[in-house]
């Protein structure tokens, strides 16, 4: 088969589709790791196993109440809520103590926490697969030019939008967010006008948490729900910021858009080695702008 | 200067009891394997089977009088920490047989060390063929299937059918590859019509197979072998759900019928998967298995997975082995081990002498729903007795003189 002929398939269409899905997770789950690194000038490794949290307890909330549309939505709105409460025990109890101390402590701290979520997870779920299923209305799939779609990824495609205006709402419209992006630009300038950066710092590590939770939410019905998910994602999430440009919540989407693309059309084009476009995305925009797409906030 | 002497006296009190404990009348298994991450699924398994079986013969008095106990460490899946591992508990806790590992590089690397010290080595989950095909010796067994075994096993049921057109798809790692490779190679030579029309390989714990399932069904092939492994397994099975995957392009994975992939799914596992497993708690349905898995529940609170076998047939075959050594010594055991056939859950095994590589049968069949249970389970089981798909002693031995 020709390029060309590839490019208009009939697979075509679907996949751009699930790569756009795919981008939905990849996007709420680096925009709140972007969102604490431009703010907070941590490289949050942790955000990783915030976000197998955050399946996890949608796994438990969901068998919890039994399955069903209302499960799967109360899920969806708790399990983001109990992870944004572990965030906030982690920045206001141990990372507010270390900011005057150099990154590589805050670094060093991110990967304990790694390590002792891991653990807490093995000690409070068990080390079999979890899994979840979404609900009945959005089981199975559309057929999209002979060639099936899941509603599921529908659905993603339908939420992404929707988190990227709330994040937008709340970065440009709302007084914390003016604050908080001031502080990405001068701490210590904010506190000098009087206001409590620790409470803005607080604020933003919470509501990273909070998406790190929602994508690990709305990825468990699609996968399996198990240790070790948050090892592959971390790294993906860890590129997507520095492709985007560090802390730039845009960038990120940016980044997703392309990462998750470049993968489901690289699928298409040469199945075989699939996996290597998203990467080899990353090189190259990378060697033509080394700080990242968009303006990077250090 | 008093509390330096009393301190200096109580150290040398806790040594001198805690060296009659290791000398005393105990055989000693070192257990070096992955207890963190995804694949703890598999290794709790290996792990608690062995103890349960441990248990059992020690509560009877144990072996030539003597007890066994195990002292067990995590490797974290890396295998340099792997093998530092074993060679502590071989130096430091002097064990006399060690067990391992999920992780076939660290089996590899572990089974290099056994063989210049001269200790047995039982491989207990990984299943790479080089284990005990042109990697093994004298000091290393493995009691647990191999990928050369599966792609065999896989082959003669495949070459039965009408299929032509093939799909090869699975994780972009060794033990993906190892099982694409030895199923397509032994399928090309049992039926030479078959032809590979496109692969494709996603990374470990790819989380969404949609853009592949797109790509492989635009293909139109007639099957499709799927080579994943751990928590892929659950992942594309819930994809093929999704997808309505396995109803356009009927599909095989090896362990696709087995408890740690079924399980989880719950009834929303895709049916009509052809898979392979080599331990059911369901199947055969003999007083045997069913006591087995029994006790294990009680015990644990779970159904017994394939790990749970291996670990429990590996502590009657050290038991078995010492006891027809008459001593506790590594070259009798070796001796007395190789050819050694135990009555098992799943019925008779055996630790082939030219190889070490044990023999075992293989079920094969379909996912489908259980009035019993609340998870797929595998129908229509038919087992591949296991010498109808272990490679020749001749084999073996061009192997490893390679």
């Amino acid at each position: 088969m020709g390029f060309l002929e590839i490019l208009f398939s009939a697979g075509t269409l679907s996949q751009i589709l699930t790569g756009l899905s795919r981008t939905t997770i990849l996007f709420i789950v680096s925009s709140g790791l972007s969102l604490i690194l431009g703010v907070l000038r941590i490289p949050n490794i942790a955000h990783g196993s915030l976000y197998m949290i955050g399946a996890f307890t949608a796994y438990s909330v969901i068998s919890f109440l039994g399955g069903g549309t209302f499960a799967f939505f109360a899920a969806m709105v708790a399990a983001p809520l109990v992870v944004a409460a572990i965030g906030f025990v982690m920045e206001r109890g141990f990372f507010s103590y270390l900011y005057d101390r150099e990154h590589l402590m805050l670094l060093l701290l991110t990967f304990s926490f790694a390590l002792i979520l891991g653990d807490l997870v093995k000690i409070f779920w068990g080390t079999e697969f979890r899994s979840v299923e979404p609900p009945a209305f959005i089981q199975g799939s559309a057929e999209i030019l002979g060639l099936p779609v899941p509603y599921y990824n529908l659905f993603l495609l339908a939420v992404g939008p929707f988190i990227a205006v709330f994040l937008w709402l709340v970065v440009n419209r709302t007084k914390i967010g003016k604050i908080s992006r001031a502080a990405a630009v001068d701490a210590e300038m904010v506190s000098a006008v009087g206001i409590n950066v620790g409470w803005v710092f607080a604020f933003t590590f919470v509501l990273g948490c909070f998406l790190a939770g929602l994508g690990g939410a709305l990825i468990a019905p699609m996968t399996s729900v198990s240790l070790g998910m948050d090892h592959s994602l971390i790294m993906e999430a860890f590129l997507i910021v520095i492709m985007g440009g560090l802390g730039n919540v845009w960038g990120a989407l940016l980044g997703s858009l392309i990462f998750g693309l470049s993968q489901s059309l690289g699928i298409m084009v040469w199945p075989q080695f699939g996996i290597v476009f998203p990467y080899l995305a990353v090189v190259v925009v990378l060697s033509f702008r080394p700080r990242g797409l968009l303006r990077s906030v250090w | 200067m008093r509390r330096i002497v009393s301190v200096l006296a109580g150290i040398i009190v806790v040594c001198c009891v805690a060296s009659f404990a290791f000398a005393g009348p105990t055989i000693k298994v070192g257990i070096v394997d992955t207890y963190t991450g995804p694949v703890t699924t598999y290794t709790y398994d290996v792990r608690d089977g062995f103890k349960m079986g441990v248990d059992q013969i020690n509560a009877k008095g144990g072996v030539l009088g003597k007890k066994i106990e195990f002292v067990v460490r995590d490797d974290t899946f890396k295998s340099d920490v792997g093998l530092a591992m074993a060679k502590e508990l071989i130096l430091n806790e002097n064990v006399d047989i060690l067990m391992g590992t999920i992780n076939s590089a660290t089996a590899l690397a572990i089974s290099e060390l056994c063989k210049k010290e001269k200790v047995p080595f039982l491989v207990t989950f990984s299943k790479s063929g080089k284990i005990t095909g042109e990697k093994g010796h004298r000091y290393v067994f493995n009691l647990n299937e191999n990928t050369d075994m599966i792609g065999r096993a896989t082959a003669t049921v495949f070459a039965k059918k009408p299929y032509i057109k093939y799909w090869i798809a699975g994780d972009d790692y060794e033990y993906g590859h190892a099982i694409a490779d030895a199923i397509w190679s032994h399928l090309k030579t049992l039926n030479p019509k078959v032809q590979m029309i496109g692969q494709s390989w996603w990374k470990m714990r790819e989380t969404d197979f949609n853009p592949y399932i797109t790509q492989i069904l635009a293909a139109k092939p007639d099957f499709v072998i799927v080579a994943t492994g751990g928590g892929s397994m659950v992942n594309f099975q819930k994809a093929a759900q999704a997808t309505g995957f396995n109803k356009r392009a009927p599909f095989y994975q090896h362990t696709g019928i087995e408890l740690s992939t079924l399980m989880p799914q719950g009834q929303n596992a895709p049916e009509g998967v052809f898979g392979t497993a080599n331990y059911l708690f369901y199947y055969p349905e003999t007083k045997v298995n069913k006591s087995f898995a029994a006790d294990f529940e009680k015990l644990y609170g779970r159904h017994p997975k394939s790990g749970a076998l291996y670990g429990y047939m590996a502590a009657q075959f050290i038991a078995n082995a010492y006891k027809k050594a008459g001593k506790i010594d590594k070259e009798k055991f070796i001796d007395s081990l190789e050819g050694m056939a135990l009555d098992s859950p799943i019925g008779k095994l055996e630790v082939r002498k030219c190889d070490h590589q044990i023999v075992l049968p293989m079920f094969y069949g379909v996912t489908k729903k259980s009035p019993k249970y609340e998870f797929l389970v595998g129908g229509d089981l038919v087992s591949i007795a296991g010498k109808d798909y272990m490679p020749t002693c001749e084999e073996i031995s061009k192997a490893r003189a390679k």
